[in-house]
């Protein structure tokens, strides 16, 4: 006993030496790495060991003693205070010791998040977590294993805003693709929630195509929601996959979302009386997938489509005309939908109140404005900047034995010029 | 030896000449390349004198318009210090088949300036053209000369101290063009020497092009501007008639402040842009279908087996 608790001082001190520079945090690190076991034998007399410990400069060590800790079951009362001392740990340490030991920085950012949901607060776990998130990630386009659980904090919090700022970035590398197609569906959900259907389609359409060797249920319960949404903002949805989908998902997807296809069919007749019959009709199911709020805004999207039909066939119209042909139930309800199509800038129109009459008119961009320059300049630019990314990847994947192997095997037999038989197999 | 000449008769030359003649010397010329010297303690060699060709210039005389049309090469003969006399004849016999109306109006030579041996060729071919005429080519390049290095001389009796001579006196001409040579030598003009076909280049070209030309109207109208303020200060006489040229000239350049040349400027802009970043989507959609058609075949395991290319 004695003998561990000087070894625990001693640990102490030299954590606390050890802990200037790069070549000392290296050694630090390699000598924190053999006393785990002790840390881990000696869980009752760490709480008190972390008071001697400064966390923006000791962070290793710091966060070695705080995952020892995590890791033992955690009673009730112990959370609160938990929770606390390892938020005020992720905003005050430095960034380059923890990403020394990654796997025990996100094991602790787990268990926070996991007594965060259990005190019911998940607000409270936001803001550290997105200072975790940052301080994890190597670069903007990183997806670490921290992004999905910090959007499900998000989602049950209901900050929206803050989830949308993670999702703005472009993500090129990824840790794991667990975390990649949790990512893209909780991601896909706050943009729902946010009304950015854009972006939702695009996050979810992700989660429907990635590389998958089986079938996982994130993909299933994405494909559902992205099937709705893609009748949300575009009014329509291809069956056909794009040819980058892995071939499980081309085979199996249909088979779980049998009644979201019979919407489908039904939205394609372009008449609100079928649609809610179909809605009527598999109503438990979608309640069971949660997804009724959506099937509700599907219904009222289909008056805006039949409205946006209409601005191809008239220049004028009246309301109650517009009522008619949408099949809602009066000019009233008709004027409503319009003008709030027009704030919302699915339309342009004008509404003379007078005599009931709308006036549909042209996009009124004209495409001369120095924004408007801006605008393209910087979308030429961020397309110069992957083409030069995919070139790189398409390199790299044309040395890859894998492919090389396959290729080889599939040329014919005798090189075209002389007849010499061209090597069909690639040995590295 | 070179002063203007008095015969009142008018010279036109067409363009296809001064190319023919060209084209000869540059053909002689670099077909007699001398081998390079290896010795590198040789290195002031001083290059051979460049080569004089010879030929016959044919073409139309009306009255008094002498219009040359054609050319074509003969041979000198150094011992004798005259032109191929035969050759000359059968090739005046094959052209009047063709062209009945051409007859020889004279000969041409390159050099820097006309000599004392020419005169020797010049009383040669008058028995077949009672004036020929001496086109002089001076193959030089010269930037700062802004004309062509083109003269033509007549021969004149003149009295020299006594002797009646014949010396050569200058002539000038006027430059013809018929449609088609007005074409060939549009091309040849903008002939670059490296790959003149790439599109890259020719759009690089034609846009120095413009920049030049409007650099030059820049400085020009500084100049015009250096003028004015002269004026205004007194420095220099007021001279209307000058300053009518000026306005008039200025009502005539664009005015780049008005509403409407923004928008059309900024419409032709954003579509420039536009294309470019139509081309750019191209491209990344192309190289994102290979990229993913060989992850489909490493990585795929029930991708399509087969597919062979066919051979053409």
């Amino acid at each position: 006993m004695n003998l561990n608790m000087n070894s625990m001082e001693s640990l102490v001190a030299q954590i606390q030496g050890l802990s200037g520079s790069i070549a000392d945090v290296n050694q630090l690190h390699s000598l924190l790495k053999q006393s785990e076991d002790l840390f881990h034998s000696e869980l009752a007399r760490l709480a008190p060991l972390l008071t001697e410990l400064d966390p923006s400069i000791h962070s290793l060590g710091y966060l070695y003693i705080l995952e020892a800790c995590t890791s033992a079951p955690i009673s009730k009362e112990q959370a609160n205070e938990l929770v606390l001392s390892v938020a005020r740990f992720i905003n005050l340490c430095a960034a380059e010791q923890i990403r020394l030991a990654p796997d025990k920085f996100i094991s602790v950012c787990k268990r926070f998040k996991d007594q965060v949901m259990l005190l019911e607060d998940p607000m409270r776990g936001v803001a550290p977590m997105l200072t975790a998130l940052r301080k994890l990630q190597l670069s903007s386009e990183h997806l670490t294993t921290l992004h999905p659980d910090f959007l499900l904090l998000c989602l049950l919090g209901k900050c929206y805003k803050t989830g949308l700022s993670i999702l703005e970035d472009d993500i090129f590398e990824v840790d794991q693709p667990r975390d990649f197609f949790l990512y893209c569906y909780y991601g896909g959900m706050i943009c729902i929630g946010q009304k950015k259907f854009s972006k939702a389609l695009e996050l979810l359409h992700n989660v429907v195509t990635a590389p998958m060797s089986i079938l996982n249920s994130i993909a299933v319960e994405a494909y559902k929601k992205y099937i709705l949404v893609s009748l949300i903002h575009l009014g329509q949805f291809s069956i056909s996959f794009p040819k980058y989908t892995s071939s499980v998902a081309q085979r199996n997807l249909k088979n779980f979302s049998q009644p979201y296809l019979d919407l489908v069919n039904s939205y394609g007749t372009g008449k609100i009386s079928e649609l809610e019959t179909c809605v009527l009709a598999n109503n438990e199911k979608f309640e069971f997938d949660k997804n009724l709020g959506l099937v509700k805004q599907v219904v009222s999207s289909m008056y805006k489509r039949n409205i946006q039909r209409l601005t191809q066939t008239y220049l004028t119209l009246s309301l109650q005309d517009i009522a008619n042909t949408v099949q809602l139930h009066s000019a009233k309800e008709a004027e409503m939908h319009v003008l709030q199509m027009i704030q919302d800038g699915e339309i342009y129109a004008t509404i003379n109140q007078k005599d009931g009459m709308v006036r549909f008119l042209e996009d009124p961009e004209q495409y001369k404005s120095c924004e408007m320059i801006e605008r393209i300049d910087s979308s030429i630019q961020r397309i110069m900047m992957l083409s030069r990314k995919l070139t790189d990847m398409d390199e790299l994947l044309s040395c890859d034995p894998l492919y090389l192997a396959k290729a080889g095997r599939e040329r014919q037999r005798f090189d075209f010029d002389d007849f010499d038989t061209v090597p069909s197999k690639f040995t590295i | 030896m070179a002063s203007s000449s008095s015969s009142g008769l008018t010279f036109k030359l067409h363009p296809l000449v001064i190319v023919n003649i060209s084209d000869h010397y540059t053909r002689i010329k670099s077909q007699s390349q001398p081998p390079p010297t290896s010795s590198a303690a040789n290195d002031a060699v001083s290059s051979p004198p460049p080569p004089r060709v010879f030929g016959c210039v044919i073409g139309i005389q009306r009255g008094r318009t002498v219009e040359i049309f054609n050319s074509f090469e003969l041979l000198y003969d150094v011992s004798t210090h005259s032109l191929d006399r035969a050759f000359l004849e059968k090739k005046q016999e094959l052209y009047k088949k063709v062209f009945p109306h051409f007859y020889v109006l004279g000969w041409y030579s390159t050099g820097s300036d006309a000599q004392e041996s020419d005169m020797q060729i010049h009383k040669a071919l008058m028995d077949i053209n009672e004036s020929p005429v001496y086109l002089l080519l001076n193959p030089s390049i010269n930037h700062a000369q802004k004309d062509l290095p083109v003269t033509i001389y007549e021969s004149e009796l003149h009295v020299i101290d006594g002797i009646p001579q014949l010396i050569f006196v200058r002539s000038s001409y006027t430059i013809e063009t018929v449609e088609a040579e007005r074409i060939s030598v549009d091309h040849v003009a903008h002939l670059k020497p490296s790959d003149g076909g790439s599109a890259a280049t020719q759009l690089a070209a034609h846009l120095t092009g413009i920049h030049s030309a409007i650099k030059m109207l820049n400085s020009r109208i500084r100049v015009l501007h250096h003028y004015l303020l002269a004026v205004q200060k007194g420095d220099l006489p007021c001279e209307n008639s000058l300053l009518r040229q000026v306005s008039s000239l200025l009502r005539r350049l664009p005015t780049i402040e008005s509403d409407k040349f923004q928008d059309d400027f900024l419409m032709e802009y954003n579509d420039t842009l536009l294309i470019a970043y139509l081309a750019m989507f191209t491209n990344c959609s192309s190289t994102m279908n290979e990229l993913v058609d060989k992850f489909n075949t490493a990585y795929d395991r029930h991708s399509r087996r087969g597919g062979r290319a066919a051979f053409i």
